[in-house]
């Protein structure tokens, strides 16, 4: 599902070079849940950002399903962040103006796919994640955990093969916390979805099937964790 | 892209009312101020030319002299001309209503024995057709046909008697009858009055004369071929015209003052396109996470900048509706000041009505929509580089931009600056019409803006110790903030600027005028009393007087001298000059005409034809001592030599200036405009009440003493610009609303920053003074580059716009007193548009504001 092949990347601060990856290789099969820990600034938001197609690599290669995305033109990188993956935030990133049940038909609209059946699939799903009745609130009005349902509605209904999420529990307490990961492995098990997840949190990291620990840039160990161990 | 622009943008616009609010304001303003005088310019000229179209009717070719009109034989003379089927004379009069101060009515003398195949003329309660038989009407010299308009706004009725002003002071006159308002009774906005053609040279002493023929050929005739036979047959004296072409040189003669106009409401549009970059990019600044999100979630570049763009384009259709209803009210407002300055400067018009043409809603939809979608351009671009990764990114910048000396806006500026000198030597293309001045201005005002930045920075540098010193550390804070958004504080700083270079810059062009013709009028108009009939001063509004009070004038006690002035508008040299005509040896005894090239004409010289011609008419047609001029005149074409060229105010057009009793024999005109009377300084007064008590009433005079004059002249001078003046305040005014946007945005992004120097321990009154403080910084900067720029403007308004299109050179003067009183102005004004957003921030909730993400 995804190959990184010797990937760095290397961001420039003023005249410094600082190189946030430093040739990381990496295969992550389908329908893996897989986490990655490591203190700040070891490189892991970069590396989920390069998986995410939203940064590309200083070097070194990135295929998701045999396609090679540090190659692809902007709009055919948009086109597939819109169709192939979902996106789990810290902050949520709920456009504020919109309500939940409009949050999450978003993407897919800009797809162009009929409003009227979006609705519909995205009220399922918020009952799903357990948001019945609350699709007309705005994110003003949702506690922080019922923020992040959202966000994890949104990023499943346009159906992607793989799922990012960058410290989905980091703004949550812990109760609330564990729910939206409990909700979050329930889905992708459901849908043999290939989760890539940074996390902080050890209790959180536990929960997928493997763990990556990176270091300075570079993967200093991976393992297998939860049930899979 | 709908669905986004529906979801998010109008969301976001809906969410911040008052910066929506006030964007709208901008574009409407903006375009209602150049829609408006569009229309007042088209309305004043279509008055015009209605005037001459509609008092056509259905003549094919008009005769038409100079303003004294031509011999009345001469119809007789078309009439037997092979091809011309009907031919009528008329005489125009356009006649002060007495007791009525400013107010004007169209007299037409027609022949009603033949008149009729031009003219349709329907009464309203009397048989037109059965006036021909009608002897009371025919007979007598008093009686009229009062369009029934006018009629009905002064409340007259068939039998009323109306005073209007002739030669030989005010008669009374008898309404004999209304006419419809249709065909010729449409002119001069209806205030229209019609006799019968004898009656009416005789009530205003223009026996045997008539001002213009109508023409009609034969059917199936060739009408410009009849035109080039009859214009060769009658000679370079007289004009022969399609009615449709007439209109043409009035329109060519007001191009200079029209594109004033334009100009004005131009900037008052570029303020407006200003405010909708403002808001587009602060709304790219602040939505940065969003857009992110959107990227993140699959937009592309091209959706994004294509949202923006539609943003705007909201702004602009929205703005440009609402600025098309406000435009119309503003033209309405504005009419009668652009109308007046026109009758007094250049040609009576009567224009009373101004509606909204597929012109002026084109224009509007162009440059409002089109000028919003520009702002936007740049914004755009802007937002569609948002990389989606700083949707992870928590702290966004917040309109943090380096400006150097190599980014291209500021190269490009510069590049524009440099070439204001360049643009000036431009040779006009057309009479009346320096591009070459118009381009210098533009690119005086561009290229200050664009180099704002910049000149921030460096204004900076020159803030910080004062600001601290005076203020304390709210001070120095609102310094360092000044300059931390370099390019969004640059919008509404230049926005500023425009408004005051504007005002510095027009200024300056009509001080330098004044202070020069303030000059001419001490030295070439030296009398101490002038006597005018109906009108201030002469020109082309005052009522020529008969030259038989002379005598009396003369006579009275502690008169030393008297002069007679004669200013008739002439067509001449494709121009509409004034011939101007004065009692030479009376002229030479007192007046100092400064002279440019060759000396004034010995009254020998002047017999045997040398005259005195103005510099502007020397500079348009190339004309020097020693060349020679065919004038045409009624009595024909007068070869005459130039023998000096003097500075001379008196017409933008140009001047020749000839003796009293040569005017009269070329002419046939014995009429005067101004009596001049010198007198001893001791009998000034005695004389006024003299004259008034004895000519005053009848002749509805006017007597001004020099200074007065002068006070009138220069006024005038001050009313043409009256509605320029109001077009850059409304400028200025919008440029302070761009101020109150950039100043909530910027507390909108520092409220974190707020709460942290209130938990600091920053009291309300530190951060009301410190967001003020920052306010009063921008007003003072748009001062400074709007002073500087005016300065620039001012010299080009003046020697590449004023010369090119007058002729007149005349020194600059910068206006020192309005720049220091700009640049308070728009300091104060900018601390008083500051405060609201200032009373928001200091009302900011500490605990909130530090969690505020």
């Amino acid at each position: 599902m995804i190959h990184v092949q010797d990937v760095t990347r290397t961001y420039r601060r003023g005249r410094m070079e600082v190189p946030a990856l430093r040739g990381a290789t990496l295969h992550v099969p389908r329908g893996q849940f897989l986490s990655i820990m490591g203190p700040s600034g070891s490189g892991k938001s970069t590396l989920l950002n390069l998986l995410g197609a939203l940064d590309v690599p200083s070097s070194g290669s990135i295929t998701l399903d045999g396609r090679e995305i540090s190659l692809l033109p902007d709009a055919e990188l948009s086109r597939f962040r819109r169709e192939r993956l979902g996106f789990i935030f810290q902050f949520f990133n709920l456009l504020p103006t919109l309500t939940a049940v409009e949050n999450v038909v978003l993407p897919q609209l800009l797809s162009g796919r009929p409003r009227e059946e979006l609705l519909k699939k995205a009220h399922g799903l918020l009952e799903a994640v357990g948001l019945r009745g609350r699709g007309h609130h705005r994110p003003d009005e949702l506690s922080g955990g019922e923020m992040q349902r959202v966000a994890v509605a949104r990023a499943l209904l346009g159906e992607p093969a793989l799922l990012l999420a960058d410290e989905p529990t980091g703004n949550l307490d812990s109760k609330t916390g564990a729910e939206v990961l409990r909700l979050i492995r329930e889905a992708t098990r459901a849908r043999n979805l290939t989760v890539v997840m940074v996390t902080h949190d050890p209790k959180a990291a536990a929960v997928g099937d493997r763990l990556v620990r990176l270091a300075d840039g570079v993967i200093v160990g991976d393992e297998a964790v939860g049930a899979a161990a | 892209m709908w669905a986004l622009l529906r979801l998010v943008s109008l969301r976001h616009m809906l969410g911040a009312k008052l910066r929506s609010l006030l964007t709208l304001f901008g574009v409407a303003v903006g375009v209602a101020t150049l829609v408006g005088i569009s229309a007042i310019n088209r309305s004043v000229l279509e008055a015009f030319r209605s005037t001459v179209d509609t008092v056509a009717g259905k003549a094919d070719l008009v005769v038409t002299g100079s303003a004294v009109g031509m011999e009345e034989a001469l119809l007789e003379r078309v009439r037997a001309m092979p091809g011309i089927t009907h031919a009528s004379g008329a005489l125009s009069v356009v006649a002060a209503v007495d007791g009525r101060p400013g107010e004007r009515l169209y007299v037409m003398g027609v022949d009603f024995l033949d008149d009729g195949h031009f003219r349709d003329l329907k009464g309203v309660d009397r048989d037109v057709g059965a006036l021909a038989d009608d002897l009371e009407f025919l007979n007598s010299t008093d009686r009229l046909l009062l369009g029934e308009r006018y009629a009905r706004e002064r409340g007259l009725m068939t039998g009323d008697a109306l005073q209007l002003q002739t030669p030989s002071g005010a008669r009374a006159f008898t309404v004999h009858g209304l006419l419809r308002e249709s065909g010729p009774v449409k002119a001069f906005g209806g205030a229209v009055a019609v006799m019968f053609l004898p009656s009416a040279q005789e009530a205003f002493d223009r026996g045997g004369r008539l001002d213009r023929l109508d023409l009609a050929v034969g059917e199936g005739q060739d009408v410009e071929a009849a035109r080039e036979a009859l214009s060769t047959a009658l000679g370079a004296t007289l004009q022969v015209e399609r009615p449709e072409r007439r209109g043409g040189s009035v329109q060519k003669m007001l191009l200079s003052f029209q594109m004033g106009l334009n100009l004005g409401s131009l900037v008052a549009l570029l303020v407006g396109v200003f405010l909708v970059y403002n808001t587009v990019s602060i709304g790219v600044v602040q939505r940065r996470r969003e857009i992110g999100t959107l990227r993140a979630l699959g937009a592309t570049r091209t959706l994004i900048h294509g949202l923006f763009t539609l943003e705007a384009a909201l702004f602009g259709v929205v703005g440009t509706a609402l600025g098309l209803v406000l435009g119309r009210g503003l033209a309405r407002v504005a009419l009668r000041a652009v109308s007046e300055s026109i009758s007094s400067l250049y040609v009576q018009v009567n224009a009373q009505d101004v509606e909204m043409g597929p012109w002026e809603v084109g224009l509007g939809v162009a440059l409002g929509v089109g000028g919003a979608v520009f702002a936007a351009l740049r914004p755009a671009s802007l937002a569609a580089a948002v990389q989606p990764v700083e949707a992870l990114r928590r702290d966004v910048a917040v309109g943090a931009g380096e400006v150097s000396l190599r980014s291209w806006p500021v190269r490009l500026g510069a590049l524009l600056l440099a070439s204001i000198y360049p643009c000036t030597l431009i040779p006009p293309p057309a009479e009346n019409f320096p591009v070459g001045g118009y381009l210098a201005i533009f690119a005086t005002l561009m290229g200050g803006t664009l180099c704002a930045p910049l000149l921030l920075r460096w204004l900076h540098r020159l803030y910080v110790r004062p600001a601290e010193w005076l203020l304390g550390v709210p001070g120095r804070l609102a310094a360092d903030n000044f300059a931390r958004a370099p390019i969004r504080t640059a919008v509404p700083v230049a926005a500023l600027a425009i408004g005051v270079a504007m005002a510095v810059g027009i200024t300056g062009f009509i001080r330098s005028f004044q202070a020069s013709s303030e000059k001419w009028i001490n030295q070439s108009v030296p009398a101490d009393l002038f006597i005018t009939s109906s009108a201030r001063l002469a020109g082309v509004r005052n009522n020529p007087m008969a030259p038989s009070m002379l005598d009396g004038l003369r006579t009275l006690p502690g008169v030393t001298d008297v002069d007679m002035l004669r200013m008739l508008p002439h067509d001449a040299f494709g121009l509409r000059i004034f011939v101007v005509s004065v009692v030479m040896d009376v002229y030479h005894r007192h007046a100092r005409p400064t002279v440019l090239e060759g000396r004034m004409p010995s009254p020998e010289e002047r017999a045997q034809g040398r005259v005195t011609i103005s510099e502007n008419l020397s500079r348009r047609r190339n004309l020097h001592p020693g060349d020679t001029i065919d004038l045409p005149t009624p009595t024909g074409a007068r070869r005459l030599t130039v023998g000096a060229v003097i500075v001379d105010y008196t017409s933008d057009q140009g001047a020749v200036f000839l003796e009293r009793a040569r005017f009269t024999e070329f002419f046939n005109d014995d009429r005067v405009d101004t009596y001049e009377l010198y007198v001893e300084p001791s009998q000034r007064e005695a004389v006024r009440r003299a004259v008034t008590e004895r000519y005053g009433k009848a002749y509805d005079l006017y007597v001004l003493t020099h200074a007065e004059l002068r006070d009138e002249a220069l006024g005038l001078i001050d009313k043409a610009f009256k509605v320029t003046y109001a077009m850059e305040a409304l400028a200025v005014l919008l440029a302070l609303l761009g101020v109150v946007n950039t100043l909530l945005a910027a507390v909108l992004d520092r409220t974190r920053e707020i709460g942290l120097l209130r938990a600091v321990g920053a009291a309300r009154p530190h951060v009301l003074g410190l967001v003020a403080a920052e306010a009063g910084l921008m007003g003072l900067s748009g001062g400074l580059l709007g002073t500087g720029m005016g300065a620039v403007l001012g010299w080009t308004v003046t020697h590449a716009v004023g010369e090119r299109a007058t002729g007149w050179s005349f020194p600059y003067q910068f206006p020192l007193a309005t720049a220091l009183g700009m640049l308070g102005v728009s300091a104060v004004c900018a601390v008083a548009a500051g405060l609201f957003p200032a009373r928001r921030a200091a009302r900011l909730d500490v605990v909130e504001a530090l969690a505020w993400e």
